[in-house]
């Protein structure tokens, strides 16, 4: 499904990844944690392609992705909700969900009518989501943003759908709504790239995780070798 | 009878407004989705009536002259974007300030040099016999300036609220990266609200050029009553333009019958230099709702 080989990017002239190399297949969630700094959000976003990598590659169903323009990842099919949400704040709600259709919908007119389906979906995932429809997205509420920020995500029915920090800034209820959320999406097949400061959580609802460290993957494995690692136990499970 | 010596002069100056708030229109579809705005835009204007103005003399019917008037607009406006403003929005810069001016100076002489310095007449089949309207002399030109602004700028606002398209425009216009994320091309997008806002030019070029006259400095003083315009309505309000373009035409065209046509050049300025000191964001500017 999606494939990172031996990225590098960075900002200017500084190098933030150092040859990040991870896999996700289809069907799996993916955890990528590590300290901040790591480099975690800047391989999502040399994924979907906000930040041009200088070398590596990024294959999405095996086809070369990496240098393209951002909006052409996203159609292609992969869908990046990104660190602090970024909903779109002046349009309602709803708006903001039928953008995330974007890449399916006709441009012009019947565009409500064709997502009406995904529209009911992502309603019937997140309730409060349907009851604010109308509103401005910028006057929800942190917990409703992120919710809303998942719902557009999933709006474009993604191959692969890029979760960074869902649970950055929220009250621990919230967080574990977020996680909730996230592994039901899990039982209906969603392939996930999950990056977490909660590196507890986030291996709780992986299939396989890694650990980054100063723009490399510094270890990987299944939750349960992770836990087992008497370095990540003490580093980020502690 | 001054009385209606006066509204016979607020209705041909607020009519004259409307061309205003027409390029002024033109300002904010760009300044929309990429914060910048083509300060060649008058020269646009006026090399688009030209360019009417020819095909009007090879015998091409109006009908004909009017949407390849506009077709030729847009592709200017295309032009400017590709040529002027790409590249600085790409780097962040504000280089597209210089690079438009610079490009409107190229139109400007390349219109002296192909079409001449001097002011020609725009022939229309459009009749310029005043009828009577509750007293006030009113031409069918003068209604075509009106029903064009109308139709046009309430086509697009049309689209901007009913569409997707109109939406996604909004959407990069608020986070650029975000509507990219969405699969919205934040380039095509600048592109498209670049072609419309040139289109729309070309527009006010046939629209006026009957009443006043092609030549290279017809558009110099409509494209700065257009800037005050849309600073004192604000960069983001279709509304306020036409409601402002209006007033300060029939505010110029007052103070010049009132105080003699020296004057007339004075309320848009004082208009322009109170808005910037008392509501910079423009009278129907929003506030921006941003929770953290």
């Amino acid at each position: 499904m999606l494939v990172v080989e031996n990225l590098h990017a960075g900002y200017g002239l500084s190098e933030v990844l150092d040859g990040t190399s991870l896999e996700v297949r289809s069907g799996a969630v993916v955890a990528l944690i590590g300290a901040n700094g790591a480099g975690k959000t800047t391989t999502m976003r040399a994924i979907s392609g906000l930040v041009r990598p200088s070398r590596g590659r990024v294959l999405l169903d095996g086809a070369e992705v990496q240098g393209m323009e951002a909006a052409r990842i996203a159609r292609l099919g992969v869908a990046h909700s990104p660190e602090g949400r970024k909903v779109f704040g002046p349009l309602s709600t709803e708006d903001n969900l039928l953008l995330g259709a974007y890449r399916h919908l006709p441009r012009f007119f019947g565009f409500r009518a064709r997502a009406a389906r995904d529209l009911d979906r992502v309603y019937e995932l997140f309730p409060r989501l349907k009851e604010r429809r109308g509103q401005p997205a910028g006057t929800l509420s942190g917990g409703e943003q992120q919710m809303l920020a998942i719902g557009r995500a999933l709006m474009a029915r993604p191959k692969v759908m890029l979760l960074d920090e869902p649970s950055m800034g929220l009250a621990p209820v919230i967080v574990q709504e977020v996680f909730r959320t996230i592994r039901r999406l899990k039982a209906e097949g969603v392939t996930m790239l999950l990056v977490e400061q909660f590196a507890r959580s986030a291996l709780e609802v992986a299939d396989y995780a890694y650990v980054m460290e100063r723009g490399r993957i510094a270890t990987e494995g299944t939750p349960d070798q992770l836990r087992r690692d008497e370095r990540v136990l003490a580093a980020y499970l502690g | 009878m001054p009385l209606s010596i006066y509204a016979q002069m607020t209705v041909s100056g607020a009519l004259i407004g409307l061309i205003y708030a027409l390029i002024a229109y033109g300002f904010q579809l760009t300044y929309a989705t990429s914060k910048s705005i083509n300060f060649g835009q008058g020269e646009l204007v006026m090399v688009s009536a030209f360019f009417s103005l020819t095909l009007v003399d090879l015998g091409l019917p109006y009908a004909l002259v009017v949407p390849l008037g506009l077709l030729f607009g847009a592709l200017l406006g295309l032009a400017v974007e590709r040529a002027g403003v790409r590249l600085a929005l790409e780097q962040k810069s504000e280089g597209w300030i210089l690079l438009t001016i610079i490009i409107g100076l190229f139109l400007f002489s390349a219109a002296e040099n192909i079409w001449g310095r001097d002011d020609r007449p725009f022939p229309t089949p459009i009749p310029s016999d005043a009828f009577q309207v509750l007293g006030v002399d009113v031409t069918p030109l003068e209604v075509s300036v009106a029903v064009g602004v109308f139709a046009v700028m309430g086509l697009i606002e049309l689209l901007k609220r009913g569409t997707l398209l109109g939406k996604a425009f909004e959407a990069v216009a608020n986070d650029r990266d975000a509507g990219e994320l969405m699969g919205i091309s934040a380039t095509r997008t600048v592109m498209l609200s670049y072609g419309l806002s040139g289109a729309v030019a070309a527009l006010a070029g046939i629209l006026v050029s009957p009443i006043t006259t092609v030549g290279p400095t017809m558009a110099s003083a409509l494209v700065l009553k257009a800037f005050s315009v849309a600073v004192v309505a604000g960069l983001d309000s279709g509304f306020g333009v036409v409601l402002v373009g209006m007033f300060l035409g029939a505010l110029e065209s007052l103070a010049s019958f009132q105080l003699g046509s020296g004057w007339r050049e004075v309320p848009g300025l004082l208009l322009l230099i109170l808005a910037l000191a008392v509501r910079p964001t423009g009278l129907f500017g929003k506030a921006v709702i941003r929770k953290v």
